[in-house]
C-alpha cells in the first residue's frame, strides 16, 4: 500500500491532534444538510453512545471510529471525514444495532459522494473506475488471474467474448453520458 | 347538496329558556387575538381585522395584543354591551385553552355562554405557517368567514349540574394508589381501592433501598398498606379487577370481579399452617423466578391483606381432584376449594387510575443475551437479590453457580431511549438505580468492582446528584460512556465480557464481569393498558396515559371525573409517584367537595319523525349513549341517554337518515362553514379564471 492509500484510511483522531483548538473557521454549518441530501439519515439524533463502533468489524483491525465520523458530521468539521471513509464494507451492523435508528454506514456512502464532487479521490478508485472503462471490470486482468483461473478450470475473463467489444462500447458510453467520467477525472481514459 | 332545514321541535326544546329568537339577522362580534407574537409574528392581525369587518352580520371587529387579558375580556364585555351584540367570535388559540374563559367572559355581559364561537388562527393557522405570511394572514380571514358564517346559526345552551356521589375509585394498589386512596379517605370520603394481585404493595414493595436517601423500601411502604387496610373510610378489593364502567362524572356505574381466592377473607387469619402442607413448590412470581412459594400463598410477608391465595394453575386439588391437606390443616374453616368469583356492583363519583408499570423485558433475543447467558438479569432481579427479606437472604450471588460476584457490569438504557424498540423515551429512574444498587452492594462487598456504562447519567432529582458524586467518590465505581457492543460468555466460568467503546476515550474496551445487569426500561402496565379500554382514556405516543395537559392538568385525563397518577401516565421515581397521587386525590376530591358538576350540553339528541329505529348509533357508539325506545308518536326511535354522551358527532355522522344532532355542530352549522368557506373560493376562482381570459 503506498502512502497516498494509507491517507484515505488513516485514524480520524490523529487527523484531528493536529488541530489543537478548532474554531468555528473550520466548520461547515449545513454539512449535516448535505449528507442528508446524498442519502444519509439526519446525523444530528445521534446520541453518541458509540454502539457502532463496538459492533463495526473494521473498528477493531484498524483505528476507525463510525462514531468519531459521525460526530464530525454534527459538528460540521468536514474536513476531516472526507478523506477517510472508503474502508466502510457497508456491513450494516451499525445500523443494525443503533438506538437513535441512524444509519452509519449511509452517512459513510453521502460522505464518499461529497468528497468525489470536491476532487478528494483515493488513488484506488480512480484505477478501479479506469479498469471499468478499459476492460469492463474494476479488477484489472492479468496473466497471473488468468492462470489461476486457468487452474481452476476457467475459461479468460473478456476478451474472449463475443461481444465483449460492444460491451465494452456501452459502458463507454454510459459513464460518459452520466458525467462519471468527468467526476472520477478519468475522461482521457473513455473512448467517446 | 344543501343544508337540512333546522330541527324546529329541537330547537325549541333547546331555547325554551330563552327569549323567541327573532327572524332578523344577529349582530355578530369578531375578537382577533395577536396572542404577543404567536399570532401576529406570522398573521397580519390588523388586514384579518378589517376583513372580518365587511363579513356579513359583524358590527364589530376589534383587535388585542392578549384577548384572554383582562383589559381584553373588559374589551369583549364592553363592545357586546354597546352594539348590542348577540354572537361573539373569538379568533385566537385552540378552544381546548382558552374557550372556558370566554365563555364566562360573554356570560358576564349577559349572553348565553354558549354564543360564543372560537376560531382557531394560532395551533391550526400561525404556528403552522410561520413562513407564510401572506397566506397565514389569507388563512386567517377564511377560517374567521367561516367563524361567522357558524356563529350566525349558534343556538343558546343551558349547562346541566349533575349530583356528585361522594366516593371514588382507585385502580392499583402501588404506591400511587395507596397515596391516593389514604388522601381522599383522609378527607372524608368514600374510597374502594381495587388491586389485581393477591396484596398491595405494588412494585416498590419489591425493591431493596429507594434512592437517593436508602430508605428500605418496603419498611416505608408497609406503614401505609396497613393503615389503608384498616382506614374505616376504605374498602380494600384485593385480587379484584375492573370489568365495567359505565356512566360519567359523579355518577359512574362500576362493576368489579372479585376474583376467587379460594380463601374466605373474613376467617382467614394469615396463620400460614395451610403453606407449611401444601405439597406444592412453585417459581414466585414476587421474586421473579428466584424463589420458590407453595400453590397457597401470600406473596411476601408484610402482604396487605395478609390472607392465603389458592393459585388454582398449580393446585393439586384443582388438577387431580385430590389432597385438600390445606384444608385439614385449617383451624378457621377458611379454605374453599368451591368458591366462585363474585360480582361488586358500586356507585361511583370520581376514579383514579394509578395502574403503574411493567419493566422492559429484553425479548429480542441476541440483544444483551439475557435469554441465552445466566449471568445476565435485569434491574428488577437485581432488586430481589440483594433484597434481606428476599431470596437469598440479601446475598447477592451469581444465578449460574450461587457464587458471591466480584466484578459487576450494569448496562444502561436497556429498553430506554431507542427508537427501534420503539421506546424513544427516558425512563427516568434507571440512571438512578443502578446507582443506587451499586452502592448497596459496595456496603455489603467492599471489594467488589462495579463498571456501569452509560450513555448520559440522568441524576435530575433533589439528592441524586449527591449521590452520583458519592458513588464516585467513596465507592470508586466506575463509569464508562459507551453503549455496549457485545456479550460474550467464558463457556467454563461462565464469565461475560463486554465489548464497548468507551467514548470519552476513543477506543474499544474489552472487560470481564462475573454478573452484568441491565438497567430496563419502564413500559405501560398490561393494566393500564386494559384500563383505558375499559374507560376509554386516551394514550401518549410512548404508550403510557395521557394527562389532559402536559403542564397544566397533569393528574387529569380527557374524560371528566377521571384522573391518573403514578407510572400509568408516565415512567417516575417515587417522590413524583406519591406527589401525583396526592395532585390527583386533591383534584378528584374538588367536585366531590362541591357534591355536583355542571355537565356540558354539547350532546346529541334524535329527531324521531326521521328516525327509523334501525340502531347504527347505538353499534358506533363509544360511550353507550344512545338506546331503542317507544317514541312518543310509537314506534322504535332511538333515544340518546344524555348523561351518557360525550358529544363526539360520530352518531349524528353515520346516522342514514340525519336523525340524530350533535348541539354546537348540527348540519346547518357545519354546511354554513363550508358555504363560507366555498363562496369564497368560488369567488376567488372566478377572478382567476376571469383574469386569465383577459390575458
Amino acid at each position: 500500500m503506498g502512502e497516498a492509500e494509507k491517507t484515505f484510511i488513516g485514524g480520524l483522531h490523529e487527523e484531528l491532534a493536529e488541530d489543537k483548538i478548532i474554531d468555528e473557521s473550520q466548520l461547515e454549518p449545513d454539512f449535516a444538510e448535505q449528507i442528508r441530501k446524498y442519502g444519509g439519515k439526519d446525523v444530528m439524533t445521534c446520541l453518541q453512545c458509540g454502539n457502532c463502533t463496538g459492533v463495526c468489524p473494521i473498528s477493531l483491525k484498524i483505528d476507525y471510529k463510525t462514531r468519531n465520523i459521525i460526530k464530525c458530521c454534527q459538528f460540521g468539521l468536514k474536513k476531516y471525514t472526507l478523506g477517510t471513509r472508503w474502508v466502510c464494507a457497508t456491513c450494516y451492523r451499525c445500523y443494525e444495532h443503533c438506538p437513535a435508528d441512524l444509519n452509519p454506514a449511509e452517512v459513510m456512502i453521502a460522505l464518499r459522494h461529497i468528497a468525489v464532487r470536491e476532487g478528494i479521490i483515493p488513488p484506488f478508485i480512480k484505477a478501479a473506475a479506469t479498469n471499468l472503462v478499459k476492460y469492463g471490470q474494476s479488477v484489472k486482468p492479468d496473466a497471473e488471474i488468468d492462470k489461476i483461473r486457468k487452474e481452476l478450470g476457467l475459461g479468460k475473463v473478456g476478451a474472449e467474448h463475443p461481444e465483449y467489444n460492444k460491451v465494452i462500447r456501452e459502458i463507454n458510453v454510459l459513464v460518459h453520458a452520466t458525467k462519471y467520467d468527468k467526476l472520477v477525472g478519468i475522461q482521457e481514459e473513455v473512448k467517446a | 347538496m344543501t343544508a337540512p332545514a333546522p330541527q324546529e321541535k329541537d330547537t325549541a326544546e333547546a331555547t325554551k329558556k330563552e327569549e323567541p329568537q327573532s327572524t332578523a339577522r344577529p349582530r355578530i362580534g369578531v375578537f382577533v387575538c395577536h396572542c404577543g407574537s404567536n399570532i401576529a409574528g406570522s398573521v397580519d392581525c390588523g388586514k384579518v381585522r378589517e376583513a372580518a369587518e365587511k363579513f356579513g352580520d359583524v358590527v364589530v371587529a376589534k383587535e388585542n395584543k392578549y384577548t384572554c387579558s383582562d383589559l381584553g375580556q373588559e374589551e369583549i364585555v364592553k363592545a357586546i354591551k354597546e352594539n348590542k351584540i348577540e354572537r361573539v367570535v373569538v379568533a385566537a388559540c385552540s378552544p381546548r385553552l382558552h374557550e372556558p374563559t370566554f365563555r364566562k367572559c360573554i356570560q358576564q355581559a349577559g349572553l348565553n355562554p354558549y354564543l360564543l364561537h372560537m376560531v382557531n388562527i394560532r395551533e391550526q393557522c400561525s404556528w403552522v405557517h410561520s413562513h407564510e405570511k401572506e397566506k397565514a394572514t389569507e388563512k386567517a380571514t377564511d377560517l374567521i368567514r367561516m367563524g361567522v358564517a357558524k356563529a350566525a346559526k349558534l343556538e343558546p345552551l343551558e349547562a346541566r349540574e349533575v349530583p356528585v356521589e361522594p366516593t371514588s375509585l382507585v385502580i392499583g394498589g402501588g404506591v400511587a394508589g395507596i397515596q391516593a386512596a389514604l388522601d381522599l379517605a383522609n378527607m372524608g370520603f368514600k374510597v374502594y381501592l381495587v388491586e389485581s394481585q393477591p396484596s398491595i404493595g405494588g412494585k416498590m414493595a419489591q425493591l431493596d433501598k429507594t434512592f437517593p436517601t436508602g430508605d428500605c423500601a418496603i419498611c416505608i411502604l408497609a406503614p401505609k398498606m396497613v393503615e389503608l387496610s384498616r382506614h374505616p373510610n376504605i374498602t380494600l378489593l384485593s385480587y379484584s379487577e375492573v370489568e365495567e364502567v359505565k356512566g360519567y362524572i359523579g355518577n359512574y356505574e362500576v362493576k368489579i370481579r372479585r376474583k376467587s381466592r379460594y380463601v374466605h377473607e373474613d376467617k382467614c387469619v394469615g396463620c400460614g399452617l395451610c403453606a407449611d402442607v401444601c405439597p406444592v413448590k412453585v417459581e414466585n412470581e414476587f421474586d421473579l423466578g428466584f424463589g420458590k412459594r407453595k400453590a397457597i400463598y401470600v406473596p411476601f410477608p408484610q402482604a396487605v391483606p395478609l390472607k392465603y391465595t389458592v393459585d388454582k394453575e398449580n393446585c393439586t386439588h384443582f388438577k387431580s381432584g385430590k389432597c385438600l391437606l390445606c384444608v385439614k390443616a385449617c383451624s378457621n374453616n377458611a379454605i374453599d376449594h368451591k368458591m366462585q368469583d363474585e360480582i361488586v356492583n358500586l356507585k361511583i363519583g370520581t376514579i383514579i387510575v394509578a395502574t403503574g408499570y411493567d419493566t422492559y423485558v429484553p425479548k429480542q433475543k441476541g440483544v444483551y443475551k439475557y435469554w441465552e447467558f445466566d449471568n445476565v438479569i435485569t434491574g428488577l432481579e437485581l432488586e430481589r437479590l440483594v433484597n434481606a427479606s428476599g431470596p437469598t437472604g440479601g446475598r447477592l450471588i451469581r444465578p449460574s453457580d450461587g457464587q458471591p460476584p466480584k466484578r459487576i457490569a450494569f448496562i444502561q438504557c436497556v429498553g430506554s431511549r431507542n427508537i427501534k424498540l420503539g421506546t424513544n423515551y427516558c425512563s427516568r429512574v434507571c440512571c438512578m438505580y443502578a446507582i443506587k444498587n451499586a452502592q448497596i452492594i459496595m456496603e455489603h462487598e467492599p471489594e467488589t468492582e462495579i463498571a456501569i456504562y452509560y450513555i448520559d447519567i440522568r441524576a435530575f432529582g433533589k439528592g441524586f446528584e449527591e449521590l452520583y458524586h458519592r458513588i464516585r467518590e467513596e465507592y470508586q465505581v466506575e463509569f464508562i460512556r459507551g453503549r455496549p457492543a457485545k456479550l460474550s460468555e467464558n463457556p467454563t466460568t461462565k464469565a461475560i465480557t463486554i465489548r464497548a467503546e468507551e467514548t470519552l476515550l476513543n477506543k474499544i474496551t474489552e472487560r470481564e464481569f462475573d454478573l452484568v445487569v441491565l438497567s430496563v426500561g419502564l413500559r405501560p402496565s398490561e393494566g393500564s393498558i386494559k384500563i383505558a379500554k375499559i374507560l376509554s382514556l386516551t394514550t401518549s405516543p410512548d404508550g403510557f396515559l395521557a394527562e389532559a395537559h402536559p403542564k397544566l392538568r397533569p393528574v387529569d385525563t380527557a374524560m371528566d371525573g377521571i384522573f391518573i397518577a403514578g407510572c400509568a401516565q408516565g415512567p417516575k421515581d417515587i417522590p413524583d409517584s406519591v406527589a401525583q397521587a396526592k395532585a390527583a386525590a386533591s383534584s378528584a376530591a374538588a367536585p366531590m367537595f362541591s357534591k355536583k358538576v355542571t355537565v356540558e350540553p354539547l350532546t346529541a339528541f334524535v329527531n324521531e319523525d326521521l328516525c327509523v329505529g334501525c340502531g347504527l348509533c347505538i353499534e358506533l357508539c363509544p360511550y353507550g349513549a344512545p338506546e331503542l325506545t317507544q317514541g312518543s308518536k310509537g314506534g322504535t326511535k332511538a333515544h340518546v341517554i344524555e348523561a351518557l354522551c360525550h358529544g363526539c358527532g360520530t352518531c349524528a355522522a353515520s346516522c342514514p337518515q340525519k336523525a340524530i344532532i350533535t348541539r354546537q355542530f348540527t348540519d346547518d352549522q357545519i354546511y354554513s362553514e363550508l358555504q363560507a368557506a366555498l363562496a369564497q373560493n368560488k369567488a376567488s376562482n372566478g377572478k382567476k379564471k376571469a383574469e386569465m381570459e383577459v390575458s
